[in-house]
């Protein structure tokens, strides 16, 4: 994930999983813009799972509310599993109860966005999560 | 052998028995000596008798009223169309509006490009540095650049036309919307009449039942933030929540 000169490497691995293709679309723009290439879609947290399982993505951004597994259980999911639980996940959700917050962040979640977002909070939260792992 | 039961036949009930018999009444005569030994009983079949009688009345008076058919049948299904109408409206715009806007940005970055390749020449020939050749080759650059950014300009107001007109969708989705609210007034009124033909209105209880809630407390967007202390309002409070938790 990090190139060797310790920069933010943004040919990694990315999975954008939203339930709506035109969210999916406007995290993709957002991530294109910020020199992000390599990202993959899937449509809800039960078509993500195998994928992250087979190939070997760096980071996931996560919509909560899908109709087959939601965001959340596919964070746990992530954590439990011995091969993905190192790969960071940003929550980016219409959900907005304080104590469904707590419940991401103490399932161990990276970064929680509230929609409506804007640009600049996408910018500054993956800039966040990166230098917290740096 | 005699058991207490604590039932005791009266003379007059005696009497009727056997008139009853007499006259060959034997349901009547059955239903007496049921009566007489389960007082409670009898009442309590009464009772329901008549429960089940207002049932049947009152279910009749609603089948009689076609409106609550009319709405099962045809109003409700035609509201889920009219919902998936806007799902695919907004969706529709969405796109059209992303479509135009991903072919703005490299007219966009076009530009800048040609710009920064410019400008180094330009520079020069600002500080009376440049020399014939480079002037030549600034004057052809700029050339370039003149024709791109009139064309690309022309090409870029088309496409903001575009995400102008992709935004119909509001008046045309707003529209069915309200119908959808119309539509679920009739049916909050019904239910509410139904409720209290029924006696079951809930005028007891103060506080009106908060929206349900699915798996992991999942609600959707939030409609009424002000209204509620079980939220956040924005990003700064999502913010503020984790770090006051040490996240």
């Amino acid at each position: 994930m990090f190139s060797p000169e310790g920069a933010l490497d943004k040919n990694m691995k990315v999975l954008v999983v939203d339930d709506f293709s035109t969210m999916r679309r406007i995290v993709k723009n957002l991530l294109r813009d910020l020199g992000f290439t390599n990202i993959s879609e899937a449509d809800d947290g039960s078509t993500a799972l195998p994928m992250l399982k087979e190939g070997s993505f760096d980071f996931v951004v996560t919509d909560w509310n899908m109709p087959g597994m939601q965001g959340i259980d596919l964070l746990k999911a992530i954590r439990a599993d011995a091969n993905l639980s190192h790969i960071p996940v940003l929550l980016i959700t219409a959900e907005a109860k304080k104590e469904q917050i707590v419940m991401a962040a103490q399932a161990g979640v990276n970064g929680y966005i509230v929609k409506p977002f804007t640009a600049a909070t996408l910018n500054a939260k993956l800039d966040k999560i990166f230098e917290r792992l740096g | 052998m005699s058991v207490d039961t604590g039932v005791h036949v009266s003379l007059e009930e005696a009497k009727l028995l056997v008139e009853y018999l007499e006259t060959g009444q034997q349901e009547k005569a059955d239903e007496l000596i049921t009566e007489i030994q389960n007082p409670m009983n009898s009442e309590l079949f009464a009772e329901i008798g008549k429960l089940t009688r207002q049932l049947h009345d009152s279910l009749n008076n609603f089948q009689l009223d076609s409106r609550l058919n009319d709405l099962a049948t045809a109003d409700i299904p035609d509201a889920k169309e009219r919902l998936n109408y806007v799902i695919t409206r907004t969706e529709e715009a969405a796109n059209k509006t992303m479509d135009a806007v991903e072919s703005i940005f490299p007219v966009v970055d076009t530009i800048q490009k040609q710009i920064k390749a410019v400008n180094p020449l330009w520079q020069k020939l600002m500080h009376n540095k440049l020399d014939l050749p480079e002037f030549k080759s600034l004057c052809i650059d700029i050339d370039i650049l003149l024709k791109t950014t009139d064309k690309e300009s022309v090409r870029m107001h088309d496409l903001m036309t575009d995400v102008l007109m992709a935004q119909d969708f509001q008046d045309l989705t707003g529209q069915v919307i309200r119908k959808v609210i119309d539509l679920v007034r009739e049916v909050e009124d019904s239910l509410i009449g139904m409720l209290t033909a029924f006696g079951l209105s809930s005028e007891g209880s103060s506080q009106p039942s908060k929206p349900k809630v699915g798996d992991n407390l999942v609600e959707g967007p939030i409609v009424n933030a002000a209204q509620r202390d079980d939220v956040v309002a924005d990003q700064d409070d999502v913010d503020d929540l984790l770090s006051s938790l040490g996240f």
